[in-house]
């Protein structure tokens, strides 16, 4: 990835922000005390986007191994996480905690079944019971809650 | 008068309940402190859903004790197997672990806990007289002076994290926008909030705090799976000597003094305490070529600076309502959470839950003693827990700590995606820190800016009239600008140009 990509990126979103932020609500004058609501956001932006340009001129490039595969196995983890977790929270957790502990090189069975099963059961009775938390129903907690 | 609220503060510490608490607590700080890839913030900002139902006296209490207790605990693992369990302990390193090469270890352990006792006390004295102090000064504060010192206190983002000065102010430009989704404070405009009912109350500082602290984590430990640790054996942890003491008594004073002024410096905190005070110690050594090859001095400096930072931290945040350090930071968020607005106003009309924080950091620093002597063996083993077991576990607690605060999905899936954001971030040189308080700060400094206006009728420049604003500004010019001028001023020396 070149020395350009992540400022001109971020200055891309800045742009894009700002062109959303010209689509708040106005209130009119007679009304307005301060600001607009978008003055501050654009303020903001127009420092980041300026800072991205001086990053561009003077900071030297951060030279940076590949991402690993550990690491993009976790990302697509998380992606599945966030579909299983549609159906149920917990089963989500449960099914990425056990996949991410062996995709990381856990084999033992009791190692599994402790990430996969007993953490998130426990998890799950301390906030349910102590802290009183309510979680979304799903399929599993559905066998809790009744 | 100025006594009744620091008794009634102890008085409100004093139950066995609480006290117990406090203790597993420290336990817990010391754990967290020395499991890999978890410090004394990513503790915090993943044991801050757990305080959410508790009463904000213990709440905070638990947050704080945390966060001293991991500050200390980084040590253990920098002498026994050459890893500070924090960054704040880095420096430990370089004395304590040749130190145990030579079967030292128990000294350099009992050396290290003594100065992260003495430099933890000393600093919450010196808290406990001057927080008052300060929130009485900024008593009088108009939103001008305010919004002055929190554009300071944001400057002052420029020098920490890992990133250079300007990416750390993107970082912390990114999270005072992240402040602005939700509804406008003095408008009631909705922004940013693309059809989302739940973000009208804008973006949570919980979830945000475990998606960059917790998750982008488990990201970057995926990166390090292979490392190798190795522990030292230690007989038995020892109580440093007289001649240690004399040794070393100036050094941890004067590396106490300067881990509480680094500390009370809005966002500084342990970790840069600690590399001044090392050098320091090394500069004013009688024998500074020991430094780097198990010099005990070298530890009381690092040790003594980086637990008294930890109460310095908590001078802006709870007189100022400027969080001191990244933990602190996280400690701002869990007193907003519990609807409590640090600031002058609380020494006046919350001053027994200020005085009883203040307490019950000192007591965790008097618990040090005992943790550290009896336990340290025991929590270095703690680092050997394996990482594909650890962080599975851990992303379980940050999902459902995300979630619980609002009990809200949305917010699983923000934590979700700032850990993504903050793992890229770290990846290309942007520290997490300063977007996390950007994010805490930004509200603030968007209300300040509007009611300034609002006072000055719009003109704007008239807060360059005012004196105090004044030199917040001239602070902040200083803070962000500072290093370059003396860059460019040491560069022309020709003495130092030529290298003589």
């Amino acid at each position: 990835m070149t020395r350009y990509t992540v400022p001109c990126g971020t200055i891309a979103f800045c742009l894009l922000a700002y062109w959303l932020s010209t689509q708040f609500d106005r209130v009119p004058p007679i009304l307005l005390r301060g600001m607009q609501p978008e003055d501050f956001p654009q303020m903001v932006l127009l420092i980041i986007a300026a800072l991205s340009v001086l990053v561009i001129i003077f900071e030297k490039p951060v030279e940076n191994e590949p991402v690993g595969v550990n690491v993009w196995t976790s990302l697509g983890l998380f992606a599945v996480f966030a579909l299983l977790s549609q159906i149920d929270l917990f089963l989500g957790l449960g099914i990425f905690a056990g996949a991410l502990a062996w995709a990381w090189g856990e084999r033992r069975f009791w190692g599994l079944g402790l990430v996969a099963i007993v953490s998130p059961a426990m998890i799950f009775l301390l906030f349910d019971m102590v802290f009183r938390i309510r979680f979304p129903r799903g399929f599993l907690t559905n066998l809790w809650y009744g | 008068m100025l006594m009744e609220p620091l008794f009634a503060g102890l008085y409100a510490l004093m139950d066995p309940q609480l006290l117990v608490l406090l203790f597993a607590a420290t336990l817990g700080g010391v754990i967290i402190g020395a499991l890999p890839g978890l410090n004394a913030t990513t503790g915090a900002a993943l044991l801050l859903p757990f305080t959410i139902t508790m009463d904000p006296i213990p709440a905070i209490a638990i947050l704080t004790t945390i966060y001293c207790a991991a500050t200390f605990a980084g040590a253990i693992t920098a002498i026994l197997i050459n890893t500070p369990g924090t960054s704040a302990s880095a420096t430990t390193c370089l004395d304590g672990f040749p130190m145990a090469q030579r079967g030292e270890a128990g000294r350099a352990l009992g050396m290290a806990t003594v100065s992260s006792t003495i430099g933890g006390i000393i600093s919450i004295v010196c808290l406990m007289m001057a927080a008052p102090l300060l929130a009485r000064m900024a008593y009088n504060f108009a939103p001008p002076e305010y919004f002055a010192l929190t554009v300071f206190g944001i400057s002052m983002l420029a020098t920490i994290g890992d990133g250079t000065p300007m990416k750390n102010i993107i970082a912390g430009s990114l999270g005072i926008l992240l402040a602005t989704v939700g509804k406008d404070l003095l408008t009631t405009v909705e922004r940013f909030t693309f059809g989302f009912n739940e973000l009208s109350e804008g973006i949570g500082f919980v979830p945000v705090m475990i998606g960059v602290f917790g998750i982008s984590e488990l990201l970057v430990q995926a990166e390090r799976l292979q490392a190798e640790r190795k522990l030292i054996q230690m007989k038995a942890i020892k109580l440093p000597s007289r001649e240690d003491y004399r040794k070393v008594w100036k050094t941890i004073l004067r590396s106490s003094g300067i881990g509480t002024f680094i500390g009370i410096l809005p966002a500084e905190g342990a970790t840069v305490a600690s590399m001044i005070g090392y050098n320091e110690a090394r500069r004013w050594s009688k024998t500074p070529e020991e430094f780097g090859k198990g010099a005990i001095e070298g530890i009381a400096g690092s040790e003594a600076a980086n637990n008294s930072a930890t109460g310095g931290a908590m001078v802006p945040t709870l007189a100022l309502g400027i969080p001191g350090s990244p933990t602190a930071a996280v400690i701002l968020a869990g007193l907003m959470v519990h609807g409590l607005q640090p600031g002058p106003t609380m020494f006046t009309e919350q001053a027994e839950f200020a005085y009883a924080i203040f307490w019950a950091m000192l007591l965790v620093n008097v618990m040090f003693i005992f943790v550290g002597l009896f336990g340290a063996k025991i929590f270095a083993r703690v680092t050997f827990v394996p990482v594909q077991i650890l962080w599975p576990i851990v992303f379980t607690f940050s999902i459902v700590g995300a979630y619980a605060l609002d009990q809200s999905m949305l917010d699983v899936y923000i934590a979700l995606v700032s850990g993504v954001i903050g793992y890229f971030m770290r990846r290309f040189g942007y520290s997490v820190v300063p977007l996390a308080i950007g994010l805490i700060l930004g509200g603030m400094l968007e209300k300040r800016l509007g009611q300034s206006l609002i006072m000055l009728d719009d003109q704007w420049w008239l807060m360059f009239t005012r004196p105090l604003s004044l030199l917040f500004f001239l602070l902040t010019i200083l803070a962000l600008f500072g290093p370059y001028f003396w860059r460019l001023f040491t560069q022309r020396d020709p003495l130092r140009s030529t290298g003589e």
